[in-house]
């Protein structure tokens, strides 16, 4: 039996790229497999990035021809959809994948083969939403992407208005992804609650650890019942079932309510790993320990519960009554609690700290001030009656990009910043690092700030071009401008990976002089990640060993 | 500044950790019963929302004999647990044919009674809310009873080829869940459909 | 497990990837032809079956050859001094603190001495106990808001209930806030809570009702509704002042003189760090 197969070092120069090929298909190592994660994100990234392009170049001037309305409405659909779920939950899991059994001292996940699985039906998933392009109303037919928003909304998705596939596609596609989701999500709830080395309690766990179990939690509870709803969709499309046909007696709100149910906490689901990495990133570059760890966790627990009670506040418009519009206008404004308790927590780490503006500090901090503002105009739109004037309109769209983007993306991009040394062995170029960061930055706030204007004045989301008299057109060509810088900015940084990883500086083990497990394995981690599995016995291992005359031990 | 350093250890409680096995068990459960909740409250949305017939109480007939069939495999399945623990594998076998037996027997009436409902009162997803609803939400649990029956039955057979021992019975434990899990669901459904749909 | 220096890792295997792509043939055939959903369904269980052989009786796993791990990493710290010199590598912020109960407790008791300057504002103004109970109840009972000045100055038992709860959470929410961040200001709890925190509230609140509820809006009299809230915040201010301080985890890492008092008048909660201490 294949019991005895001994793996040499460094076996793979003197191999074909098939045993690449065999390697990275085969793996069941965590690491690949978050590896494989991330790559598929940034190729996704990469892809919805450009509709994003192909959008704002259709918007740039009043009365544009650059693409027609279809060709528009494929591409915000299929730009939504890819952000959401081919990018952001894949980067996610990505680095969860990679991180937490390394920070919590195991040697691999719970289930290695289940997280095999669960990245590659997610990833066919991905493949199968793009396939449509080429074959969307079944392969006979001309081929077309799905085109009905990314919440889909009943009746559009009634095989009257939507006929051949291209919304079977979507649902599809979604599905199997959520599979993968709930897969990897149960794969990190195991790890953590049994893989743990010894020492690490659950009151000793890393923040990003905690967060990653509140995540993989809220999988449950959110994937699934969209989860359920697609299916649902497919029993009216394919069995001529009634659930959202309004010509039966179905209802279209009941959509609404259980998209949603999704929705809001899958934002939340994008917004909590960008948190984790904050946790970890913004207490080493402040040399201190993150500040109140025990309102942390439970301010993030209580994020979890929170968030899956506010759902309707995206449903303002539709009239339900003025009971439910106060219950979630309220309970909207309640999950500002526990965030700006995070907020001031970390307000608090970078208080009195010795503040290192590496690139990664740099992005975490913009990340702060961002998400702050984004929060701001999120409880502007908890309050239903504002809401009903900038619901569907362009503020909106502001309103989550700049979580999207500038809160989630930046935290994502100071991840890199900070993991990169670790994952490949190299560090990033700091110089490189610098011009992406400050051409990111004024990219974003070109696009984003300026994007609420127009929504003040009325522009709605989702139309394809505008006349000129509307005196929206200096706002969208500001906009639309900024989209540029970030592009740039982004293909600046593919270059710094790809550069840094053939001629980036040597890192070492531990390059930041951190303090979680991670850094105490070689760079690249061995596929065991450690020869002994370690011991620990405060919040920061690495200081203790670092510091053996005074340990944190004595502290906590 | 000191490079070789001496952890000072102070001796660790004895470590133990949950078993992965029922922890995702646990999770897979949490996640099955957000997919049933959203069926259950689209069910109970939906009662009496039908346009045309037929109704619930015009073609429904509470199934209790099938109810106590697959309430009472919870039982046989846990002795089956039981009795594998304390290494007795042919009893455990036994126990294990009765459960398969009897969520058999439960799968047998779900399938007579659609029948019945197809064939006799033209009931169908098509036919109207109640049709949509009731085939999705029994459906729905019926196909976790035969991955249940599956993986139940698949155990019962390597028993009897007798390459089950004592070393399996947390595994047994975790599929026993999920029959446990599957069971409480009906309890559910059953409520919901044949009581307060009624 | 170990063997030697060899490590025992599961061993690669591609059935998880064939089960993947079987799953996604199998739904592919919705989109396309049912032929591709046969082929799915066929790859499924094949690599069902070998997933399955891969890890019964045992799990299939190789044993990796382990080099010893590098962590002998010296810290720069020890090298570099990033702090002013001190015994110690580590600053010391807060000592003492408060707990998240005080300001919980804080948020009760202000809450219950906003009623009083409000209803003395109900009875100067409108004489009558009930007015500025009902304009709270009035955020929750929409049709309220056009109702007559007289509606306003009767009691009602709905509005009663309403301010209640209103008035119950939000003093709670705010306490909890409150308690969120006395960790970080230890220091002047009344300065803190009792004038700092209620102005900025309601500056707040007065920016953005406007928006809210236009109507309430111009009921409100900002003259009466700021003294209220500093009535709230000097109460929860002087209620958290009377709760002990307890000590953070950083306490015990003070000298064995300070702990035991005998330097008590060394300024604990000074920012500067133990080598102020000495
Ligand atoms: C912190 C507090 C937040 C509040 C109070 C808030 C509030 C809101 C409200 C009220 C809406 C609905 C607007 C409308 O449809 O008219 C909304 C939309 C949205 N929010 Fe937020 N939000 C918050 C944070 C976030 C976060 C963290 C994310 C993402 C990670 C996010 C992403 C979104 C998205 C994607 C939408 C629009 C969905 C759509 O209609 O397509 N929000 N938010
Ligand atoms: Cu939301």
């Amino acid at each position: 039996m294949a019991t005895q197969t001994q793996v040499t070092v460094n076996p793979a120069l003197e191999r074909g790229w098939l045993y690449h090929v065999q390697d990275w298909v085969t793996t069941v190592d965590h690491k690949k497999i978050g590896l494989m994660y991330i790559a598929y994100a940034l190729i996704f990234l990469v892809i919805a990035g450009v509709e994003a392009i192909l959008m704002r170049i259709q918007l740039l001037v009043p009365n544009n021809n650059f693409v027609s309305p279809e060709v528009f409405n494929r591409l915000f659909t299929m730009h939504g959809t890819t952000m959401v779920f081919f990018v952001g939950m894949p980067i996610l899991f990505g680095f969860g994948n990679y991180l937490v059994p390394l920070m919590i001292g195991a040697r691999d996940m719970a289930f290695p083969r289940l997280n095999a699985f669960s990245f590659w039906v997610s990833a066919f998933g991905g493949l199968l939403l793009y396939f449509s392009y080429f074959a969307g109303s079944g392969l006979y037919g001309a081929g077309t992407a799905p085109d009905v928003g990314w919440f889909a909304y009943a009746p559009l998705t009634a095989r009257v208005f939507s006929p051949g596939h291209s919304t079977d596609y979507w649902t599809l596609s979604i599905l199997i992804s959520g599979i993968g989701n709930i897969g990897t999500a149960l794969n990190i709830v195991a790890t953590t609650l049994c893989m743990r080395c010894p020492g690490m309690k659950l009151s000793r766990m890393p923040l990003l650890v905690w967060l990653y179990l509140v995540v993989s939690g809220l999988v449950f509870v959110t994937i699934s019942p969209l989860t359920a709803a697609q299916i649902m969709l497919l029993i009216d499309r394919y069995l001529g079932g009634h659930f959202f046909d309004t010509q039966a007696g179905g209802s279209a709100v009941l959509w609404m309510h259980f998209f949603w149910i999704f929705g809001h906490p899958e934002v939340y689901i994008l917004v909590l790993p960008a948190f984790a990495f904050a946790n970890e990133i913004i207490p080493v570059f402040s040399r201190k320990a993150v500040f109140g760890y025990p309102a942390m966790v439970a301010a993030s627990i209580g994020i979890g519960f929170i968030s899956l009670s506010v759902w309707a506040h995206h449903m303002f418009t539709v009239g339900m009554g003025p009971g439910p519009n106060a219950f979630f206008t309220f309970s909207t404004m309640v999950i500002s609690v526990p965030t700006g308790i995070k907020i001031f927590n970390w307000l608090a780490t970078l208080w009195g700290g010795n503040i290192h503006f590496t690139t990664a500090m740099k992005f975490a901090i913009g990340f702060l001030f961002q998400f702050l503002v984004a929060g701001l105009t999120g409880i502007m739109l908890s309050v239903s009656p504002f809401d009903w004037q900038l619901a569907g309109s362009y503020f909106l769209v502001a309103h989550f990009h700049y979580v999207l983007v500038g809160a989630i993306l930046f935290m994502i991009f100071s991840a890199f910043y900070y993991w990169y040394p670790k994952i490949t062995g190299r560090m990033l170029s700091e110089k490189l690092g610098s011009w992406h960061f400050w051409l990111f930055l004024i990219g974003f706030h070109l696009t984003f700030d300026f994007m609420h204007i127009p929504g003040i004045l009325g522009m709605p989301r989702r139309i394809y071009t505008y006349e000129a008299d509307r005196g929206w057109a200096i706002w969208n060509m500001i906009v639309s401008s900024g989209a540029f810088f970030q592009a740039v900015a982004t293909l600046i940084f593919v270059w710094n990976l790809v550069a840094s990883y053939f001629k980036g500086e040597k890192a070492g083990p531990d390059p930041w002089d951190a303090w979680t497990l991670e850094w105490s394995t070689s760079s690249p981690p061995p596929s065991y990640n450690f020869a002994t599995i370690p011991t620990v016995e405060s919040r920061r291992p690495l200081w203790d060993r670092k510091h053996p005359e005074e340990p944190d031990a004595h502290y906590e | 500044m000191s490079t070789a350093v001496a952890i000072p250890h102070q001796p660790i409680e004895e470590w133990k950790l949950p078993s992965r096995g029922i922890v995702g068990m646990a999770c897979l459960i949490i996640a099955e019963s957000a997919i049933f909740i959203i069926f259950v409250v689209a069910y109970l949305f939906y009662i009496g929302k039908s346009l045309t017939g037929p109704t619930p109480r015009e073609v429904l007939e509470i199934p209790w004999f099938a109810t106590v069939c697959l309430l009472s495999s919870s039982i046989t399945v846990h002795f089956a647990v039981q009795s594998l623990r304390s290494a007795k594998v042919n009893l455990c076998a036994a126990w294990l044919a009765a459960t398969v037996l009897l969520g058999g027997i439960f799968i047998a009436a779900t399938a007579m009674e659609w029948y019945d409902l197809i064939y006799h009162y033209g009931l169908t997803v098509r036919t109207n809310l109640f049709g949509t609803t009731f085939y999705s939400l029994v459906g729905l649990h019926a196909s976790h009873v035969i991955v249940g029956l599956l993986m139940l039955g698949l155990t019962l057979i390597f028993a009897l080829m007798g390459k089950v021992n004592q070393h399996h019975a947390e595994r047994l434990e975790v599929i026993s869940i999920y029959w446990h899990f599957v069971d409480a669901v009906w309890v559910v459904v059953f409520t919901v459909v044949y009581i307060v749909g009624r | 497990m170990e063997r030697e220096n060899k490590i025992h890792m599961p061993l690669p295997t591609a059935w998880p990837m064939a089960l993947a792509l079987g799953v996604a043939l199998l739904v592919t055939g919705m989109v396309t032809s049912p032929g591709v959903s046969l082929l799915g369904l066929l790859l499924m269980l094949l690599s069902a079956i070998g997933w399955f052989r891969n890890v019964l009786p045992v799990e299939a796993h190789e044993y990796v050859e382990a080099e010893p791990d590098p962590m002998q990493v010296p810290s720069f710290r020890s090298s570099i001094e990033y702090l002013p010199a001190g015994p110690m590598h580590r600053k010391m912020i807060p000592v003492e603190t408060f707990q998240f109960t005080t300001g919980l407790r804080g948020g009760i008791a202000g809450g219950i001495a906003m009623i009083v300057p409000a209803t003395i504002f109900s009875l100067l103004k409108y004489h009558s106990l009930w007015y500025a109970m009902n304009l709270m109840a009035a955020g929750g009972f929409v049709s309220w808001a056009e109702q007559s000045d007289q509606f306003l100055a009767q009691f009602h038992i709905e509005g009663f209930l309403a301010a209640l709860a209103i008035h119950t959470v939000s003093s709670l929410l705010v306490g909890l806030l409150y308690g969120a961040m006395l960790p970080m200001f230890p220091r002047w709890p009344i300065l803190t809570a009792g004038f700092i925190a209620p102005l900025l509230w309601t500056g707040l609140l007065s920016s953005v009702l406007g928006i809210v509820s236009p109507i309430l809006n111009a009921r409100i009299d900002w003259w009466w509704f700021v003294p209220s809230q500093i009535a709230f915040g000097l109460v929860a201010g002087f209620v958290v002042n009377l709760h002990a301080k307890v000590r953070t985890s950083q306490f015990q890492a003070l000298p064995f003189a300070v702990r035991a008092g005998i330097h008590a008048n060394e300024p604990l909660d000074e920012a500067g760090g133990p080598e102020s201490l000495k």
